[in-house]
């Protein structure tokens, strides 16, 4: 029951958070707001006996990318725009097809295989499920060439964001 | 802990659901290139939750790992992303995207 | 869950909140006390044997000052950013270990309100959080120097956070767990300082440069950027700013002792006290290190974190893995 009471209230304060990103009029604001959302999901993914994933997207989603996002709108300046939603027959179009996208997906989840039917299985968890040690076994046996993809990845994103965001003195 | 949960799957992909919902509508309504981006991360991170329960359900850490990369990806994503739009706004002084036309027609 | 246990818990909650809080003023007197004869000069002597009133005058003070909101201020940001540093400075002190147990009452109670499995990644992402309130203190003040100071001191934040972590993981990598009372526990013969002396310089600087204190303190000194990031903050906001401070500190050498210096382990008194001990001895080392050094300029500073301490960092860590792999 009290993990029903903490999945009501972090789901409510999760759409609530992004129903404020998307319609806020200052930047800033809906910077904060995009956080509080990436903090009540890591108590959603800890609801989820996911303890590794729920740090990992405090430290560097809510902690890191979120800080380079609130750096870029400080320095930018970026005020509020004025209207706030794009004029004319684009804004219609953009809420009816997010309509199409949530009917979409919830005839998926609510359908009787969609979401593989009722509770979760009472089958207790594996001792290191969720734990770093867990994860690190996956990542560096199964998984280990995307793994090293993506450590290229993000050194190419770093070279990549030199390179692009340096003054150019010519 | 390890428990039978009270809340059963289908509650977390409709939140997933509503959340993935919300960023679509954020990405195509706003005019603003930085909330654009902000819509794209709540896309991400309703896909990430969805795994995470998936995860959960079937009982081994496969979607953790899924979700590991989502991470990493995001973050290259975002820093290449904020440094586009540094670029475009230093030449233009406007981050709105409906400013940004000069290839159309 | 019985009763038993919730009043065991809310009891340890609020000695852990006590300690904190009181420690603050406890801390400040001594930084003071020891500053004034490190520069040949006596402290605070006045107000109560020894000055130790001093700090207390000083709440007094800052309590009856008037709360001056600037006009153009965003309200409720500048509201909230003192509050989110202190939060996350008080919530890192729920997993830290005083001691390994003490028996009262017929019940075996535990030092320590929790014991998470993933403790150190709780302290980070409690680290990681605290820069939101410089930030936003910053950004929420509509000024110049607050918005420089703050910039730089989050930039700041955020470079040494990376070191502090890579420091960390050789510890890790001995103990096999992230869990601080098994940290704690792992050192009962041999306290980690010794096969770690590199990792435990990197992490003394980086816990200097995390809570904004001297030789790193460029970005709210006060010939340099005013205050920094809590210019515009008077009163009782100030009060928190400082309050958040001090308690950084006190989780950044409470960290310290755990990882490195041996927890509670030692001979003669029970945990608690030489885990007393060692916090006011590294306190005292905090404050000489200010009494010390001259202040680093902001690109000496960075160049310092990025170049220097995490390619050092990550050689200690490639050391470690090697060595552990060779002895088996």
């Amino acid at each position: 029951m009290l993990e029903g009471i903490l999945f009501a209230m972090f789901a409510g304060v999760a759409i609530g958070c992004a129903l404020g990103v998307v319609f806020h009029r200052n930047p800033v604001h809906c910077a904060l707001l995009l956080v509080g959302v990436l903090l009540s999901l890591a108590g959603v993914f800890i609801l989820l006996h996911a303890a590794f994933v729920a740090a990992l997207q405090v430290i560097v989603y809510a902690g890191a990318i979120m800080v380079l996002f609130l750096f870029v709108v400080m320095l930018l300046n970026v005020k509020g725009e004025t209207p706030l939603l794009t004029p004319g027959a684009a804004k219609g179009f953009g809420f009816l097809f997010g309509l199409i996208v949530a009917t979409e997906l919830l005839w998926t989840v609510l359908s009787p295989g969609g979401s593989e039917g009722g509770p979760f299985p009472a089958a207790a968890l594996p001792a290191e499920f969720g734990s770093p040690a867990g994860l690190g076994m996956l990542l560096y046996t199964t998984w280990l060439y995307p793994f090293e993809i993506v450590s290229l990845l993000l050194l190419v994103a770093v070279v990549g964001a030199v390179v692009l965001a340096k003054r150019k003195f010519f | 802990m390890g428990t039978m949960p009270m809340v059963p799957l289908v509650w977390y992909q409709l939140l997933a659901a509503i959340l993935f919902t919300i960023g679509v509508v954020g990405v195509l309504v706003r005019r603003s290139a930085l909330v654009i981006f902000m819509s794209i991360e709540l896309m991400l991170n309703a896909v990430n939750l969805s795994l995470i329960a998936f995860s959960r359900q079937h009982g081994g850490m496969e979607g953790h790992v899924f979700v590991f990369f989502v991470m990493a990806v995001a973050a290259a994503e975002v820093a290449i992303g904020l440094a586009i739009l540094v670029a475009i706004f230093r030449n233009r002084e406007t981050a709105s995207v409906d400013d940004v036309h000069l290839l159309k027609g | 869950m019985d009763l038993a246990y919730l009043i065991e818990a809310l009891v340890k909650v609020l000695i852990v909140l006590g300690f904190t809080l009181l420690g603050v003023p406890i801390i400040v007197w001594m930084e003071r006390k020891v500053l004034g004869h490190m520069q040949d000069r006596i402290g605070p002597q006045r107000v109560g044997p020894f000055g130790l009133l001093q700090t207390i005058a000083d709440g007094i003070k800052l309590f009856f000052k008037e709360d001056v909101v600037p006009s153009q201020v965003d309200k409720v940001m500048f509201a909230v950013a003192p509050a989110i540093s202190v939060v996350t400075a008080l919530a890192a002190m729920s997993v830290i270990p005083f001691g390994d147990h003490v028996t009262l009452f017929g019940r075996v109670i535990p030092l320590r309100i929790t014991d998470v499995s993933i403790a150190i990644l709780f302290l980070l992402g409690a680290t990681s959080m605290g820069v939101y309130g410089i930030v936003l203190g910053g950004w929420s003040s509509n000024s110049k120097y607050p918005l420089l100071g703050a910039l730089r001191s989050s930039a700041q934040m955020i470079s040494y956070e990376l070191a502090m972590g890579t420091a960390l993981l050789p510890i890790i990598l001995m103990t096999g767990s992230l869990s601080l009372l098994q940290i704690g526990r792992a050192q009962t013969h041999m306290w980690f300082i010794v096969p770690q002396i590199v990792a435990f310089v990197i992490y003394m600087i980086c816990a200097v440069a995390e809570t904004n204190r001297a030789p790193f303190d460029l970005a709210e000194a006060e010939t340099e950027l005013v205050a920094g990031f809590h210019t515009e903050f008077s009163s009782m906001r100030f009060a928190l700013y400082y309050v958040s401070e001090y308690a950084n500190i006190m989780v950044v050498s409470a960290v310290a002792i755990t990882c490195f210096l041996g927890a509670w382990n030692g001979p003669f008194l029970p945990g608690w006290a030489w885990f007393l001990i060692k916090l006011v001895a590294f306190l005292f080392f905090y404050i000489w290190i200010r009494a010390t050094f001259p202040r680093l300029r902001y690109d000496q500073l960075m160049t310092f974190g990025w170049k220097f301490l995490l390619p050092l960092a990550l050689v200690n860590l490639a050391v470690t893995a090697v060595v552990l792999t060779v002895k088996g």
